[in-house]
C-alpha cells in the first residue's frame, strides 16, 4: 500500500533527528496508519497491532540517527515494522504450525454460500503464510527480503507463497478448472 | 507439457522470476492453454483484490504512550549512570569499613548492615537488568509510576553521593537509613515491572 506523504519531508527528519518532539510526532502521524494496517494484516489481533505500532516508533524514535537517507523514509520505517511483526509472530508461534492447516476449510463440494471472503480466508492461513502474502502481494517485497527478514531460504518463501494462493483459491471457491 | 501449470509456475510468470526452472517450457504451454491463462488471470484479481482490502486504523493516537516509553529510557540512562557511580564509591566505602573492622569491631554491626542493605541494592539492580525492562513494553500508567519510583531513586543517590563524598569516619545512621530506603524502593520498582510483565503475559 502507499504510505501517506510527509509534508517537507526532509526538513522534518533532519528535526526528528536531532529528537525534536514535534518532528517525531510528525512522523508518526504520516506513518501510523499504513504501519498499522501491514502489522494488523500480518497479525490476528489488534492488541498485537497495537504494540506493534508502539514498538515500532519507540524504534524509530531511537534509532532515527541511523537513518541515512538511502531509501525512502517509508521504506526504512516499513522494514522496523515488518521485523517487529514477525518478531511478534515468532513469539506467538505456539499458535502456528509449520504446515497450512486447512481443517477448517469448506469442502471442494462447499456451496457457494459458504465461500469465505477475502478477509475471512487470509485469517486462516498460518501466520507465517498470511506474512508471506502480505508482504510479496500487497506491500512488494521480494522472495530475497523476505527471506532474510524471517531467517529462512528463498524457496521457502516461494513455497509458503504458492501454497498459500492454492488454499486462498480452494477458500475462495476459485477451484482450478477441470 | 501437457500437465497444467502449478501455482509456482504461474506465480512465477505473473512475477516474471526467471530463476523458476522450466520457464521457458511453462511459457509456451501457457500461450496455447486457455485454463492457465484463466487461471493467471484468477491469481492477478485475488492480488488486485487484496490490494484492494480496506485500510485498517488504530483506534487510538499510540504516540503517547512512545513518548513515556522515551521518557522512562531517558531516566533509566540517567538515573543508571547516577547509580553507577553511587555504587562504585559504595564499594570504595566497603573496602575501607572492612579493612578498618579489624581494627574497631564494635562498629561491625552498623557496617555490618550497610553491607549487608547495599549488596541487596546491587542484586535488586541486577536483576532489572537481567529483565532488560527496557526493552518491555508497558502500559502508560506503568510507565507513570516507575517514573515516579526512578525519580525518588534518583534523589536518594543524589544524598548517597553526598553522604559518600563528605564522611570520613564509620556510616552514619542517616546513610544505613538512606540505603535501606533504596532496598525498600528498588524493591517497588522490581515489583512494578515483574507485575506489568505478568499482566501482559510475557
Amino acid at each position: 500500500m502507499n504510505a501517506m506523504s510527509l509534508p517537507d519531508a526532509d526538513a522534518v527528519i533532519a528535526r526528528a533527528r536531532l529528537g525534536d518532539p514535534v518532528a517525531l510526532e510528525a512522523l508518526y502521524r504520516a506513518y501510523a496508519v499504513p504501519v498499522y494496517n501491514l502489522s494488523r494484516r500480518i497479525c490476528r489481533t489488534t492488541e498485537d497491532a497495537e504494540d506493534i505500532l508502539q514498538e515500532t516508533f519507540f524504534e524509530v524514535c531511537r534509532s532515527i540517527r541511523n537513518y541515512r537517507g538511502d531509501g525512502s523514509i517509508w521504506g526504512w520505517i516499513r522494514s522496523v515494522a515488518s521485523s517487529k511483526a514477525l518478531m511478534r509472530l515468532r513469539r506467538n508461534k505456539y499458535r502456528d504450525t509449520d504446515e497450512l492447516n486447512d481443517d477448517f476449510a469448506p469442502s471442494r463440494s462447499a456451496s457457494p454460500g459458504l465461500r469465505m471472503d477475502l478477509e475471512s480466508a487470509m485469517a486462516r492461513l498460518t501466520d507465517t503464510a498470511r506474512a508471506v502474502v502480505w508482504l510479496h502481494d500487497v506491500e512488494g517485497y521480494t522472495h530475497e527480503e523476505i527471506a532474510g527478514q524471517m531467517g529462512k531460504t528463498v524457496s521457502f518463501s516461494k513455497s509458503q507463497l504458492a501454497r498459500a494462493h492454492v488454499r486462498l483459491r480452494s477458500w475462495l471457491g476459485e477451484e482450478a478448472l477441470a | 507439457m501437457t500437465a497444467h501449470l502449478s501455482m509456482e509456475q504461474l506465480l512465477a510468470l505473473r512475477d516474471g522470476d526467471r530463476s523458476e526452472p522450466g520457464l521457458a517450457e511453462a511459457q509456451r504451454h501457457f500461450s496455447g492453454c486457455s485454463r492457465c491463462q484463466i487461471e493467471l488471470d484468477r491469481l492477478h484479481q485475488r492480488t488486485a483484490r487484496l490490494r484492494a482490502l480496506p485500510i485498517l486504523v488504530p483506534a487510538g493516537n499510540e504516540f503517547p504512550a512512545v513518548q513515556q516509553r522515551m521518557a522512562v529510557e531517558r531516566r533509566q540512562r540517567h538515573w543508571r549512570s547516577a547509580a553507577t557511580a553511587v555504587l562504585a564509591a559504595a564499594a570504595a566505602l566497603v573496602l575501607t569499613v572492612i579493612g578498618r573492622d579489624i581494627v574497631h569491631p564494635t562498629r561491625l554491626d552498623a557496617e555490618q548492615q550497610l553491607r549487608t542493605a547495599m549488596s541487596k541494592s546491587a542484586q535488586l539492580e541486577q536483576r532489572l537488568r537481567d529483565w532488560n525492562s527496557d526493552q518491555r513494553v508497558i502500559d502508560g500508567q506503568t510507565a507513570i509510576v516507575v517514573i515516579q519510583l526512578e525519580d525518588k531513586i534518583a534523589d536518594l543517590d543524589a544524598r548517597l553521593q553526598a553522604q559518600a563524598t563528605h564522611r570520613r569516619s564509620a556510616p552514619t545512621a542517616e546513610e544505613l537509613k538512606l540505603w535501606q530506603q533504596r532496598v525498600g524502593l528498588m524493591n517497588a520498582l522490581v515489583d512494578v515491572h515483574l507485575t506489568n510483565a505478568s499482566s501482559v503475559g510475557l
